[in-house]
């Protein structure tokens, strides 16, 4: 009798340990936080969003013209992120879980006046966030207004932009990456950045929608070096590696005409000019292109015709891409993770280097090659205008 | 009760992972950033030789416990003070791996749940496979446990292949140099395996020369599994942010995002680690309570694991509430004088003093 009663009580002590019912919190207790957004407010403090979405709401990927009531937007001012996160938590009736957080979203202002890098204490210390997410800037709003934004396509606005960085091949741009290049003291990081636009998405809607327009490139402090638009952008994501895929038009020769060629297998490689000489630094831009429109008159099914062409190309993505490196140098800005390079092939010049590399960056000669490769010329020879 | 080699493998690698997934890397990586995994190759060599110098000094006295040939070889009144500080030490491991345990899962899971239920889940369980099958029962557990924990811990290693970049561990030896090499791998040799732990589990083997090679084995599994893990950490995240985790092992299973749909792994891996803890606390309380029964001649070593059992919750809860205590990991004694001289300073003379007395009744009989 004794001992069927202690064998209870054990069970039932471990019971109640086991099913961890003092930390019991049910899914429909959970508040899914999907996107988050950092702004400057005033007196010093930081106002943090965070989107949240309602999983009883949503009646279908295209159920409905705007699915406001998909999601919600809570956000709330203090000292730090905590502060205001938790401030946040106190208005909420469900326990907030950012570990399915798609995006974070750092308004302009906030780069320009805060230091961003007091949110990598909170994102790497607490364990409930994973370091998965992207982190994109927002650019001439406050971030909070790219959260309140419905689409027309997603439910919610930072899904939305998570899909689209990940369908246009941008997926090296997670809060990991930027918190590693920022650390690192031979790159710097490059941020995705948004727009509010308005769009007319139907013949009665005229909407806003956050699209990607371009690129910025942070100094060493984290603050903004420069903008660069979508076209420079994407020639920046390339030499710095970070890209997969790349669609580019150029001007014929006869100044009419165009060549379009779509870009896949992206990759750079980056060697010093005359093997040891550190102050010079060659960058290879490389990739297959298939040729997808074309309207001038050259028929391309003739060998020597498809060598013009490609030897064309390398010569006019070299200057594009050499005008982009030479914007991004002027800045001091190394987004394309040259000193890293130049930190691992001469570790002891490198030392001398670093300290100031916003500045040395400058006076370094960078020269652009391009390889590219044409690989097909599509379905027709010549052009049917 | 006899262990067989195939078990003594697992229970030693178990045993020497746990710990190795505990703390090294942390410490290694700090002092050397991306040459960490330099210092723990260093430490983890240093180690394999002192366990080596273990089992030399465990063949020699075949048929004895650690407090049995401590006696024999040191005299009665100095092997037991000896034997005491071994006591200590295979109590403080217990009681960190405990107390690690339960502030893990007080910070990442179960914020509301006091310490103590965790703790008391854990020892009771501990404390009743000693007390019910002592040694026979840890490894049969570990037979099982052992393949399934080791192989997990090894793959978890190549579940981030699109994040790894080769080239973060470059350049190798010129940002760190030999001397943050070196404090590397002091800081972290201590905390990389147990090899005292063999100095009593060696008696229970059944056959000498099949446990001596599966623990060698073991010793090596671990340390080669500690490299990789390092190599692993420093591809993943990079220098700077590797240095600042505190428990990176945990860290890169947050990281895995397989296809974009495996997702948050960790809640699978923290109950697997709990497995392999569990095994090796109970052998630690097994020592622990066979040779405290040994020392104080009292027959019943089963009964003994309760009160050690009760003694490191009460140790645990009393120094989770004073910070100094549950700090000591840097502490310059400890990892400078403490730790080396247990592990290797007196195996060693241990050894020496065998051969010697070998020799002396060699030359006596003849």
């Amino acid at each position: 009798m004794i001992r069927f009663l202690l064998r209870m009580s054990v069970l039932m002590l471990l019971a109640c340990a086991v099913s961890g019912c003092t930390d019991f919190i049910e899914p429909n207790q959970l508040a899914f936080v999907m996107g988050t957004a950092v702004d400057h407010a005033d007196d010093g403090e930081v106002e943090v969003s965070h989107q949240i979405v309602i999983p009883t709401q949503k009646s279908g990927p295209f159920g409905g013209s705007g699915d406001s009531d998909s999601f919600v937007v809570m956000s709330a001012k203090g000292k730090n992120e905590f502060e205001a996160i938790h401030k946040v938590q106190k208005k909420m009736t469900r326990r907030l879980m950012p570990s399915h957080r798609q995006l974070i979203a750092i308004s302009e202002q906030y780069f320009q006046k805060d230091d961003v890098s007091t949110l990598f204490d909170k994102l790497n210390r607490d364990p409930a966030n994973n370091l998965r997410d992207i982190t994109v800037l927002v650019k001439g709003d406050l971030a909070k207004n790219f959260l309140l934004l419905d689409h027309p396509m997603e439910h919610l606005s930072s899904i939305a932009t998570g899909k689209e960085m990940e369908i246009n091949g941008m997926n090296r741009f997670s809060t990991r990456q930027f918190i590693i290049d920022s650390l690192s003291e031979g790159t710097r990081p490059l941020v995705p950045v948004l727009q509010i636009e308005q769009v007319k998405v139907r013949s009665k809607e005229t909407g806003p929608i956050a699209a990607l327009s371009g690129f910025a490139a942070l100094n060493k402090k984290l603050k903004i070096a420069g903008f660069l638009n979508d076209a420079e952008g994407a020639g920046a994501v390339w030499m710095s590696g970070k890209g997969t895929f790349h669609a580019i038009t150029l001007p014929w020769k006869n100044g009419k005409d165009t060549l379009s060629f779509r870009l896949t297998h992206l990759r750079r490689r980056i060697d010093s000019a005359d093997g040891h000489d550190p102050q010079r630094v060659v960058l290879t831009v490389m990739a297959q292109a298939y040729l997808l429109e074309n309207t001038t008159s050259l028929d391309l099914s003739e060998t020597h015709y498809m060598l013009e062409v490609q030897k064309y190309m390398n010569d006019k993505i070299r200057e594009d891409l050499q005008l982009t490196m030479d914007k991004v140098q002027e800045w001091g800005s190394d987004v394309f993770g040259i000193g890293e390079y130049l930190h691992r092939s001469s570790p002891y010049w490198w030392k001398s280097q670093k300290d100031d590399w916003d500045h040395k960056f400058e006076d370094l000669d960078v020269t652009v090659r391009s390889n590219v490769q044409l690989r097909s010329v599509g379905a027709s020879g010549t052009s049917f205008n | 009760m006899k262990v067989s080699g195939y078990q003594m493998f697992w229970l030693i690698s178990i045993s020497s992972l746990i710990v190795f997934s505990f703390l090294p890397m942390h410490l290694a990586v700090e002092q050397a950033r991306q040459d960490g995994w330099i210092s723990i190759l260093l430490g983890g060599m240093i180690m394999l030789a002192a366990t080596w110098i273990t089992l030399r000094v465990c063949m020699q006295n075949k048929d004895k416990t650690l407090v049995g040939f401590v006696k024999e070889l040191l005299g009665t009144v100095l092997g037991k003070i000896i034997v005491v500080f071994y006591f200590l030490l295979w109590f403080t491991q217990m009681a960190t791996i405990v107390r690690g345990m339960a502030e893990f899962q007080n910070l990442v899971m179960l914020h509301n749940t006091p310490m103590a239920l965790i703790l008391v889940c854990m020892l009771f369980l501990v404390a009743y496979a000693v007390y019910r099958g002592g040694i026979i029962a840890v490894s049969r557990c570990a037979e099982i446990i052992g393949p399934l924990f080791v192989l997990l811990l090894y793959v978890q290693l190549f579940l981030n292949p699109q994040d790894m970049d080769v080239k973060r561990v470059l350049p190798v030896y010129a940002d760190s140099g030999w001397l943050a090499i070196l404090t590397g791998t002091l800081h972290s040799f201590n905390y990389m395996v147990d090899p005292s732990i063999v100095l009593m589990l060696f008696f229970f083997a059944e056959n000498k020369r099949t446990a001596s090679r599966a623990i060698l084995w073991g010793t090596a599994i671990s340390m080669l599994w500690g490299v990789l893990a390092t190599l692993v950490l420093v591809f993943v995240t990079g220098p700077h942010i590797a240095a600042e985790l505190v428990v990176p092992v945990y860290s890169l299973t947050k990281f895995v995002s397989i296809l974009n749909f495996v997702q948050n792994i960790d809640a699978f891996y923290i109950p697997f680690w709990l497995f392999g803890a569990f095994i090796k606390l109970s052998v630690c309380l097994f020592i622990l309570s066979y040779g405290i029964s040994e020392w104080t001649g009292f027959k019943n070593w089963r009964l003994i694991a309760w009160p050690a059992a009760v003694a490191c919750l009460a140790f645990v809860l009393f120094s989770a509430h004073r910070i100094e205590l549950s700090n000591t990991l840097k502490n310059a004694y400890l990892i400078g004088l403490v730790y080396p001289s247990l592990y290797i300073g007196l195996p060693l003379i241990l050894w020496m003093l065998g051969s010697l007395r070998r020799r002396r009744k060699t030359a006596n009989a003849a």
